[in-house]
């Protein structure tokens, strides 16, 4: 029988004998195993133990892992999303008539970090707190998920049709449309709005702006003929004189305006010299923080100020502080200064356009060839649009991204008057104040999810590009206006670029390039025209319109907050006040004299609750004493005290829109009469940061000098440690040099970061950088209270102490550790960027128990979040207090929902950025001095098959920095921009030693007696006054 | 059967081996024999519970449960519920793990380093003094955990290969030295303690009458029998344990101290806080005896064993060690002064006149100036007083950890961080539980172990429980 | 141990009539088993003629080895096998090494020591121990005399037990 067994042949290879196949045909797996590193092919004992070793560990792996939740792979991967790989899209911030060319990183198709675009003539790759934190507001849960009729949900469909419907009727009834919006930057929107227009010939287009500084383009059209802003350019300007303009912070166009001041405030062995800053207010603001001289004026004497100026030109003096100084300090930089004032009174402007013109500025610093479109509200405009409102002419308004029933002086008659109107649209993404008396609300998609372009200048212009699909079901508003004027199917990507191509191609527009770049600029200037204006006529309607009283009041906007459109983004309203530190709130700030008078203290943050009265209508605000408050004047800053901007900003303090005045008939954020405050029993505790105001003459921490000084020694202003020693009793060595222990050379790479503290200007945006690039947490208002914010990267602001002839006799006797507590009337501001300062010998090191940090190979001190067993030594034992403790559960828990949105809800978890853990509770967090971003540098290095380069890397805090105050680099790589700018020689041969020689003698360590020697070095902060 | 025994011969015998002493006060008083020391220490282990002793138990246990819940409370929500913050990171409960150490130290110190000088007097203390170490160190040792962000990985302190990789613990941290050195005073004074009672619990069990008791009593004497030999050993260990347990008792707080002393902060960065912890404890160690002993001989009528004369020796240490703390606390502000370095000299200015000055004087007050009421006869023998100023030291020793941990954080280098610290009820309550847990013990202890060390006594019975009339 | 072992009981309840009692016994040529006693009677051990213990020399090397394991340890951890940048600090530098080095010392020279006593003198839980008489752990001491170990009768040992004026002689069996 066996004989005759049937064959089974393993294929036709067998019958036929193929060699190749009878080769293999004994081995169990024929084809080669691709797991085998046997020549022969099969797989030999050690291929076996290799899988098997290889399963074991994946299979403890796996078990170790939590299992991931909605994880959906991609079923066809898109072209251009690598996971892990970050995608960078140039596009465009637009809020109001704030503008700045951005740069939007995704990952994953989610936006999760925007940095300034350094191709952009105008911003020059800057950005400020506002536009870094407007990444989170596209992911608010408080977004408008569809279009909604008189708060039901409608569809897209029905919407139009009604809306078209109704506006056919009001239009074929001639009665009047009005489109009511803030600056638009956007020429091709213009033009949708003008094919509405054309649609429906009743429509009016009404702009108005939050903080109107018409009154300045009034003043030029009566000094020029032209109704424009300028140019400005303070980087030419060796002298800089300010009238309550807050050019740095929040008027007009910060960003430009901060790089352009620090240009002429940085100092090198090349430039050694510095402008000259005068600043005239009532508030303490960051432009006046900045001031070499300022003065505290209450608003009206601002005014006198403005006109005490020209006239000290002229040769006659003033009485009023710095003025004369001033005065002759502008005519010796006649050509290169800059006067420029925050009020919106024109008269005022015109008396500051003589002055300008008088020292011959226009054509130097102040350019009115390319004039800048930030401002275009019209206040007569749209007063007589409230009228026509309030009497019913009107039949239909379409608010576009505008939410003038907050934030305008008017919006509660506003309120009332919209129930008249018969059809009310909106088109906010949002809903806020105004959709709330709205019929139908047309969501409009976030900025970085919609194509859109921006003329911010002559000859500017600046796109932007969605950087993700629509979460939600929104529609870009263009497109709505233009389905509203009859025309359906509308792309508006399509016409945007037909736009551009029709209009632009022609000068030199290459698209793809424009697109890729974010920017296109050409240049097309107008001619400069001669100034001519009645100053008399102005000064004398100036000395009769500001009368002044006893208390005065100017409104103010805060860094953070700004006009209050971005108040429901946390990572704003946590960030701290720069010059106040207070947070989540806004207040009353008064002068010291004021409190001692009302008998009010200010301790800890806690103070009397005040009833605030202008001209009739009463708030009830919380008190800061706040130094450098003009006497006879009180401070308070919209944006607060929204009702209907979601759970994060609602509620938040008061709303002071109400309170703007109007001086010679324009809007005036100073109210220089008709106001009244009540200190009332109730008291209130302001959230702060920071709660000791001054640096205790601690020179080891703040080092300053003036600028005549650092001109005779540019090691000025240093403070040098020394003692004697055993060995050494002539009392020169250096205690931080002291040391047990040899050290660790870092063979590869040593990062270092250098901050300067004359270019430091306090902006705050390095720090919602770090937060949003370190997804770090928010804590509200009742934990700042506690103390225990999160920041890794915070900015202390320092006062100079008072100095004795402020001190009244009980305080003379006081001990001089308790005088150096008190602040002076008028202090000198320092601000300080603190992060971990990565310390060579770092004492956290050293007492963590289970050795949770340590010191990485490249200089770095490095946080192990899950070694970490939350003993807090070392917290305790960081000289910087700069470790940041996770006191409780932040994300995924109910009790931080309502502040911690980025952490708390799947759609605000899509802005984390997935390269840094989110911490859990119990474990320390600190600085990393962006690790993954130094990890993704060297990785990308690697790849290349190149060294790195300087500049490969670049940390959030440095690539925000507006002043290019923050140096980051490899401080062993001599060429790098930090080793040249510390002059940093590494003498030492030994192959352990650490100690970098920093040859800058304005560099210094803070604390450097101590010894733990920081990667992080300071650079002296210097004063162009003529004495300390 | 006995045979009986000529009187005359033991008569003379036993006039013949009279000692009196004439000049020192008899250490045990009312002309006690062997036998009466067995039944007065074991009647309150025999007995039934007291009214005084129930009421005792039912507080702390209630004490405990109330600590209980904000412990749970702790571990349930995070240290948030502290009042800690990013300035502060250490306020009520590393004080309460120093202050708990520091009591702690009387124990062993007493029984160590008396044995070694050969101080009778000790004898009817030491075994409470023990007791009280242990449960004391058992409290302390419940902060370290307790205040850890992540206690259940607790174990991560000690010296083991984990998952993630052989990563082991940092050998420069004080606070891994802490693990160490309270671990191993714990064990070794746990040992010493139980090395005493075997004899003791070795009397109880043959007086035992229900079967439980001798069971129990059996386990725990281990076979103890009394036989020459091993009392022979017996000493021996008993001595060199003492050699061991005198500089490990000075070790521990010397390194509870470096937690301090190591770091860069103002007020921390002090060189003497070895010896002056160490002092300190002494001084807060023996107040807490006090305090219990004198509790506890009114409660079990051991007047006889506890007398007067060791109240009044215990009161001689306290005035001692508190004028080295006092001594201590100047020396920290003159050195402060003296070195010039402006962040030191603010802290300790900080410390008398700064928001907290309040806790510093009350410190000042309770440990440098009470006890020196102490150098009068009349106060250090009124029993009264004593437990008073007793209580007084131990209040001021807790405002001591308090003032150096503090205030020293609380104003640092930066001015930018200086921030407040407001206790909430959690941090109370956490120290509440503590003491819950030191009474429950306590009151155990003295229940159903003997708290005189009997064999000790009846062995000085005959050289000093008479005075010549 | 084996059966019927007799042991003849002298009781005295003072250390001192003991310690005379047991000279005179000795020097009568009398062997004794064992004295047992409620506390340690000093001089006991001469009189019974004892070698000195060598517990001392255990706990020394206890602590020998507790030192030498601290170190390498410590060295072996932060040096060896996997060395870490910790304040800038030596890989190994040994004064850190001080604290944990003392304390393992003494805690192995302490527990090894009292585990050798244990296991010398036989101390273990739920040990039955043989008693020789009820009042030993009060207020008695008892010399016990084994006849086994001694060629002299019964009735002369008792005698010379009972010329050291003990208080009660009684027989013992097991």
């Amino acid at each position: 029988m066996s004989d005759k067994r049937k064959q089974y042949w393993k294929g036709v290879e067998q019958l036929t004998n193929d060699p190749a196949f009878v080769k293999n045909a004994e081995s169990e797996f024929p084809e080669f195993l691709p797991i085998s590193d046997n020549p022969e092919g099969g797989s030999s004992r050690r291929d076996f133990l290799k899988m098997m070793g290889f399963g074991i560990a994946a299979a403890s792996l796996a078990a170790c892992e939590a299992p991931i939740k909605k994880a959906i792979p991609y079923v066809n991967k898109p072209i251009d999303v690598d996971p892990g790989i970050p995608n960078y899209y140039a596009s465009t911030y637009v809020q109001g008539g704030d503008y700045s060319s951005i740069v939007v990183r995704t990952r994953e198709g989610r936006p999760i970090k925007i940095d300034g675009n350094a191709l952009s003539p105008l911003t020059k790759g800057c950005s400020n707190a506002q536009v870094e934190a407007a990444v989170l507001s596209l992911y608010d849960n408080e977004r408008l998920r569809n279009p909604k009729k008189s708060g039901q949900d409608i569809s897209w469909v029905d919407l139009d049709r009604e809306v078209t419907s109704k506006l056919n009727k009001i239009a074929s009834a001639g009665r009047e449309i009005r489109i009511v919006s803030n600056t638009v930057l956007s020429p091709s929107t213009q033009k949708v709005l003008e094919v509405f227009q054309d649609r429906y010939p009743t429509t009016k287009h009404v702009v108005y702006d939050t903080a109107s500084v018409e009154g300045m383009r009034l003043a030029n059209e009566r000094s020029f003929g032209q109704k424009i802003l300028p140019t400005y350019d303070f980087s030419k300007a060796d002298v800089i004189v300010g009238f309550g303009a807050d050019f740095l912070g929040t008027w007009i166009a910060p960003i430009q305006y901060a790089n352009q001041y620090t240009q002429t405030r940085k100092i090198t062995d090349t430039k050694k010299g510095m402008s000259r800053h005068y600043q005239f207010e009532g508030n303490l603001s960051l432009t006046g923080a900045n001031a070499d001289y300022r003065t505290p004026v209450k608003p009206s004497d601002e005014a006198k100020a403005v006109v005490a100026l020209y006239q000290a030109l002229d040769g006659k003096k003033s009485d009023i502080p710095h003025v004369n100084k001033a005065a002759s300090d502008l005519k010796k930089a006649a050509g290169k200064s800059l006067v420029v004032s925050g009020s919106n009174d024109p008269n005022l402007q015109v008396v500051v356009n003589a002055i300008n013109n008088k020292l011959g500025n226009y054509g130097n610093t102040i350019d009115l060839t390319t004039p800048v479109n930030y401002r275009q509200g019209n206040e007569k405009e749209y007063n007589e649009f409230l009228t026509e409102v309030k009497s019913g002419k009107i039949g239909a308004v379409i608010f576009f991204n505008c939410n003038p029933v907050y934030n305008t002086q008017s919006g509660a008659d506003l309120a009332k008057a919209l129930e008249t109107v018969s059809l009310t649209v909106s088109t906010s993404d949002r809903p806020d104040e105004t959709t709330k008396f709205v019929e139908y609300v047309a969501p409009d998609n976030h900025f970085l999810e919609s194509w859109g372009d921006a003329n911010p200048a002559q000859g500017h212009y600046s796109l932007s590009q969605p950087t993700i699909t629509n979460i939600f079901d929104t529609r870009q508003a263009q497109a709505s206006f233009m389905a509203w004027a009859g025309v359906i199917q509308f792309d508006y990507f399509e016409y945007l670029k037909s736009e551009w191509e029709s209009t632009l191609a022609g000068i030199g527009l290459i698209w793809d390039q424009a697109l890729h770049d974010g920017v296109f600029a050409i240049p097309e200037n107008l001619e400069a025209p001669i100034f001519n204006a009645d100053v008399n006529a102005a000064i004398s309607s100036i000395n009769t319109a500001y009368k002044g009283s006893d208390l005065e009041l100017s409104i103010y906007q805060k860094v953070g907050i700004g006009d209050g459109t971005q108040s429901n983004n946390p990572w704003l309203q946590e960030m701290p006040d720069p010059i106040t530190k207070a947070t989540w709130d806004n207040y009353v700030t008064v002068s010291q004299a004021w409190a001692n008078q009302k008998g009010i203290t200010f301790i800890e943050g806690k103070s009397n609750m005040v009833n605030l009265t202008v001209n009739g209508i009463a708030l009830k605000a919380p008190v800061v004493i706040q130094p450098g408050q003009a006497p006879g004047s009180i401070g308070l800053s919209v944006g607060y005290g929204r009702t209907s901007a979601g759970k994060v900003a609602d509620g938040r303090g008061v709303n002071a829109y109400p309170l703007i005045s109007k001086i010679n008939g324009m809007e005036s954020y100073a109210v220089i009469s008709g106001v009244s405050v009540e200190v009332l029993e109730e008291t209130y505790q302001v959230a702060q940061t920071q709660t000791q105001q001054t640096y205790m003459g601690r020179e080891t921490v703040i080092q300053e000098t003036i600028l005549s000084e650092y001109q005779k020694n540019p090691g000025a202003g240093r403070y040098h440690p020394h003692i004697s020693t055993w060995q050494e009793e002539s009392g020169d060595t250096h205690p931080g040099a002291l040391t047990l222990w040899k050290g660790h050379k870092y063979k590869n790479h040593h990062w270092g970061l250098a901050i300067d503290l004359n270019t430091c200007i306090g902006c705050s945006a390095c720090h919602v950088a770090c937060q949003a690039e370190n997804n770090i947490p928010v804590v509200g208002r009742e934990e700042v209270i506690n103390r225990r914010d999160m920041h890794w990267l915070r900015i202390d602001r320092y006062y100079s102490s008072a100095p004795d002839d402020e001190l009244d006799d009980d305080q003379k006797d006081m001990m001089d550790s308790r005088k150096l507590e008190l602040v002076a009337a008028n202090p000198e501001v320092t601000f300080q960027p603190m992060m971990c300062q990565h310390c060579n010998n770092a004492p956290c090191e050293t007492v963590c128990p289970v050795a949770a940090t340590t010191h990485s190979s490249e200089g770095l001190n490095q946080m192990t979040y899950n070694r970490c067993v939350g003993t807090r030594y070392c917290a305790n034992n960081c000289p910087y207090k700069v470790r940041r403790f996770n006191w409780f559960k932040y994300h995924d828990n109910s009790k931080f929902e309502n502040v911690n949105i980025a952490m708390n809800s799947d759609l605000g978890k899509m802005v984390l950025n997935p390269d840094v853990t989110v911490r859990s509770r119990g474990v320390m967090e600190k600085c990393s001095m962006c690790v993954q971003r130094i990890q993704d540098g060297k990785l990308k290095a690697k790849k290349a098959n190149r060294p790195l380069k300087d500049g490969d890397i670049e940390v959030a805090c440095a690539s925000s920095c507006p002043t290019e105050g923050m140096v980051f680099g490899d401080m062993n790589d001599p060429n790098s921009k930090i080793s040249k700018l510390l002059k940093i020689n590494d003498t030492e041969e030994a192959d352990y030693i650490v100690t970098k020689e920093i040859g800058e003698p304005r560099a210094y360590h803070v604390l450097e007696e101590i010894g733990v020697k920081p990667n992080v070095t300071y650079l002296t902060k210097i004063r162009n006054k003529d004495k300390a | 059967m006995a045979i009986p025994l000529d009187e005359v011969v033991v008569k003379e015998e036993k006039q013949n081996l009279e000692y009196v002493s004439v000049i020192r006060e008899p250490l045990v008083t009312g002309g006690k024999t062997v036998h009466d020391v067995t039944e007065d220490i074991c009647r309150q282990v025999e007995g039934k519970p007291t009214l005084s002793w129930m009421l005792a138990m039912a507080m702390s246990l209630g004490t405990l449960g109330i600590g209980a819940y904000c412990v749970f409370m702790l571990l349930w929500e995070g240290i948030g519920v502290w009042g800690l913050n990013k300035t502060v990171g250490w306020a009520w409960d590393i004080t309460n793990f120093v202050w708990w150490v520091g009591i702690g130290h009387a124990g062993t110190l007493i029984s160590a380093i008396l044995l070694l000088f050969r101080q009778k007097w000790r004898m009817s203390i030491n075994r409470a003094a023990e007791a009280m170490t242990i449960f004391a160190v058992i409290c302390a040792a419940m902060f370290p955990g307790l205040h850890m962000g992540r206690i259940w990985m607790a174990f991560w302190v000690l010296p083991l290969p984990n998952t993630f990789g052989s990563l082991w613990v940092n050998f420069n941290s004080p606070l891994l030295w802490d693990v160490f050195a309270i671990s191993t005073y714990f064990t070794v004074s746990l040992v010493f303690w139980y090395i005493g009672l075997i004899p003791d619990f070795a009397s109880i069990r043959d007086r035992a009458k229900n079967k439980i008791s001798q069971a129990v009593y059996g386990a725990l004497s281990f076979g103890w029998d009394g036989a020459a030999k091993t009392w022979m050993r017996y000493e021996s260990v008993a001595l060199i344990l003492a050699g061991l347990a005198t500089p490990l008792v000075l070790s521990v707080h010397t390194i509870v101290s470096f937690d301090f002393a190591t770091s860069v902060i103002p007020g921390w960065h002090t060189t003497i806080f070895p010896p002056y912890f160490v002092a300190g404890a002494i001084f807060s160690g023996f107040a807490m005896v006090l305090t219990l002993m004198i509790i506890t001989r009114k409660t079990f009528k051991l007047e006889d064993y506890i007398t007067i004369g060791h109240i009044e020796l215990m009161n001689i240490v306290i005035i001692i060690t508190g004028s080295i703390v006092g001594i201590a606390y100047i020396t920290e502000f003159f050195i402060a002064w003296y070195s010039g370095v402006e962040a030191e000299q603010y802290a300790f200015l900080n410390r008398m006149t700064g928001p907290y000055w309040w806790a510093y004087w009350t410190m000042m007050t309770c440990n440098v100036i009470s006890p020196q009421l102490f150098w009068f006869r009349k106060i250090r023998t009124n029993i009264a007083a004593t437990f008073i100023l007793s209580i007084v030291v131990n209040i001021g020793m807790w405002f001591e950890r308090f003032v150096i941990i503090v205030t020293s954080l609380h104003r640092d280098y930066l001015p930018s961080s200086w921030a407040m610290f407001y206790p909430t009820i959690y941090d109370v309550g956490v120290y509440v539980f503590t003491f819950g847990l030191f009474g429950t013990a306590f009151l155990l202890f003295t229940k159903f172990f003997p708290v005189i060390n009997m064999a000790e006594v009846k062995s000085i019975i005959k050289t000093s429980s008479r005075k010549a009339s | 141990m084996e059966k019927n072992k007799n042991f003849i009981l002298g009781i005295y309840d003072d250390e001192d009539i003991l310690l005379s009692a047991i000279k005179k016994v000795r020097q009568s040529g009398v062997k004794i088993q064992e004295v047992y006693s409620p506390f340690p009677v000093h001089g006991i051990d001469e009189a019974l003629g004892y070698k000195r213990t060598r517990l001392p020399i255990a706990a020394f090397m206890f602590g020998m080895l507790g030192c030498t394991l601290a170190l390498t340890m410590q060295i072996w951890m932060s040096g060896a096998d996997w060395p870490m940048i910790i304040g800038g600090k030596d890989f190994v530098s040994l004064p850190p090494f001080v604290p944990v080095t003392f304390e393992l010392t003494v805690l192995l020279s302490a527990l090894g020591m009292v585990a050798t006593f244990m296991i010398v003198s036989d101390l273990k839980p739920y040990k039955k121990p043989r008693l020789m008489d009820i009042r030993i752990t009060d207020d008695k001491h008892v010399m016990a005399i084994d006849l086994a170990n001694n060629e002299l009768e019964k009735e002369d040992i008792k005698k010379i037990v009972k010329e050291t004026s003990a208080e009660e002689i009684n027989d013992k069996n097991f």
